[in-house]
């Protein structure tokens, strides 16, 4: 009778032990796989200050290598869309009826929509906005539709 | 107290040497037995060994020749660790010095350039013969898929060091690469950014290839070849079997062949090896010291004399520094993704996630569904005829795009002739 109970004892403490060993191995896992996800990213800030309206001509297209960016401004106002190509990462070119990607030939229209090549889906926009010190903001971690434009 | 001192001296530095390798030069069957398996590092190696497999069309010695490759890559990298500073724009800086400023880092640098190629294409090759042998077969099943395991890590090796030297090279071959392994679906953009430790490419990934590239990835590498050699060495050369004259069982029980004179098999401990490393017919065995260590010098000497030559005729590629904002055109993968690449430009979703995986998929379960024993260990058996054709059709057109991507596509991405 007792070497059954310090049996059943002893059988306990194992299973709590490997229990609580699985356990804090499962919890020391997923920490680690935390620890690898940056909290600060020492990169350039996703919403910049691109410049004042005026230094963008009416009816011109500026390239801001930097940022990956071309700027518009149009008859209706500014947009902002992204030269980083949605295939592969290249930077597109503005061409004559739109943008054409270098790497693997994908041909976009004046909108970013895909006209031709392996690019999976348009050009990014990115909203863009103005500051209250009359400066032009560009937010790459809001994406907007072709039917964007800021008026200033 | 006849002993001149001479003798005396002699005598303690045969004891000194003793102590530390037991067994002296072997001169007797004995000895050489002995030699092998008193030492750790010898004992990687059978003391007897089937004579077939020594000669150099049963292998080709590619297994070897990886494994040389792997022990050049560590030595040259860890000297180019003392140079390399993991940090833009150092980093590009530091290959700028290894490459004018450090006597012989150009060598060493077009050395650990150059293994790393090599060591990418003689893996494929093994992977090949280990296929067109047909020496995947059991008790080899699993040694198979840790070789595939063992083939993805060093694609991963080699594509985590492409990024360290911070060139344009390495910054838009980079951008590409992560770009197809974003493709995956749901965890893409989150593998990218755990990748990338960020959303661009930058000091933190710069960091993070170069401690997976230099520790996390050679560690790994390290202990799955341990592995993968164990059971060679448990399982027996691939190949010696089929020239085995099959024993009979009542000669062996009667003694004419030991079935197993180790201790553990002795002891009813392990059953004996289906792919038996006893049991062999002693009349087709050599010992391993001096013919197979002999011919593994001769193979490791060939291999570090012809990459000395390649190291000082050819250098490895170092282009202008990176430069987020200019894609040179083309942009290009690293020439072993270039098949991947182009299928990625005519969909990105099967060049990118689908084939890849199915590739993966297929490698790690072939042997167990390929289970037919017929015309194994040897080259292209006729019993093997169906599966030969497939692999070897899948492999020529794995090649053939490798080769289209890497010399048939110039600017964007357009059909050249490489000789224009």
């Amino acid at each position: 009778m007792t070497e059954d109970r310090i049996d059943l004892k002893r059988r306990r403490i194992f299973a709590v032990g490997c229990f609580g060993t699985g356990a804090a191995t499962a919890g020391f896992l997923a920490a680690t796989f935390r620890f690898l996800v940056p909290n600060v990213l020492y990169e350039p800030s996703r919403r910049f200050d691109i410049g004042s309206p005026a230094e963008f001509p009416y009816g011109s297209v500026t390239f801001l290598p930097d940022r990956r960016l071309y700027v518009f401004n149009s008859a209706d106002g500014f947009y902002a869309v992204s030269s980083e190509c949605p295939h592969l990462g290249c930077n597109v070119r503005h061409a004559a009826s739109g943008f054409e990607c270098p790497c693997h030939g994908s041909r976009f229209d004046e909108n970013g929509g895909v006209v031709q090549g392996p690019a999976p889906r348009p050009l990014a926009w990115y909203a863009v906005s103005l500051s209250p010190r009359q400066q032009l903001i560009v937010d790459l971690d809001q994406t907007v539709g072709p039917e964007f434009r800021l008026r200033v | 107290m006849s002993q001149t001192l001479g003798q005396r001296t002699a005598s303690w530095l045969n004891a000194v040497g003793r102590s530390v390798w037991r067994i002296g030069w072997p001169v007797t069957d004995k000895d050489r037995a002995a030699v092998m398996i008193s030492s750790i590092f010898l004992h990687i190696h059978p003391a007897r060994v089937s004579r077939h497999v020594l000669r150099p069309s049963a292998t080709l010695a590619l297994g070897l020749i990886s494994g040389i490759l792997f022990v050049v890559l560590s030595v040259t990298g860890l000297a180019l660790m003392l140079y390399y500073v993991p940090y833009p724009p150092e980093a590009y800086r530091s290959m700028k010095d290894l490459q004018f400023v450090v006597t012989f880092g150009v060598v060493l640098r077009n050395m650990h350039r150059w293994s790393a190629h090599a060591m990418v294409v003689v893996v494929f090759l093994h992977m090949c013969r280990v296929f067109w042998t047909g020496s995947y077969k059991a008790p080899r099943e699993f040694n198979w898929v840790v070789g595939v395991m063992l083939l993805l890590l060093t694609l991963a090796l080699s594509f985590t060091g492409y990024l360290l030297p911070w060139d344009q090279l390495a910054y838009w071959a980079i951008t590409v690469g992560t770009n197809i392994a974003a493709y995956a679906p749901l965890v893409g953009d989150r593998l990218k950014f755990l990748m990338l430790g960020g959303h661009v490419i930058g000091p933190m990934t710069l960091l993070r290839f170069y401690v997976l590239h230099c520790v996390m990835l050679p560690l790994l590498m390290l202990i799955l070849v341990s592995l993968h050699v164990w059971r060679v060495r448990k399982d027996g050369l691939s190949g010696a079997e089929v020239h085995r004259a099959p024993a009979e069982p009542a000669e062996e029980a009667a003694g004419l062949f030991p079935a197993s004179t180790k201790t553990h098999g002795l002891m009813a401990l392990s059953r004996r090896p289906r792919a038996s490393v006893e049991a062999r017919d002693p009349n087709d065995e050599v010992f391993a010291w001096p013919h197979l260590l002999f011919r593994e010098l001769l193979v490791a000497l060939a291999v570090v004399v012809v990459l000395h030559v390649v190291s000082l005729v050819f250098m490895a590629p170092l282009e202008e520094m990176a430069d987020p904002t200019r894609t040179p055109n083309p942009a290009k993968a690293p020439w072993y993704f270039l098949g991947l690449q182009e299928l990625v430009h005519y969909s990105a979703l099967v060049g990118g996630v689908v084939v890849p995986t199915l590739i993966v998929a297929a490698l790690v379960s072939l042997p167990y569904f390929d289970r037919r024993r017929a015309g194994i260990g040897r080259w292209f058996a006729p019993e093997r005829r169906i599966a030969n054709t497939i692999f070897t059709v899948l492999v020529i057109i794995s090649v053939g795009l490798t080769i289209i991507g890497t010399l048939f596509r110039g600017p964007n991405w357009a059909w050249v002739w490489p000789w224009n």
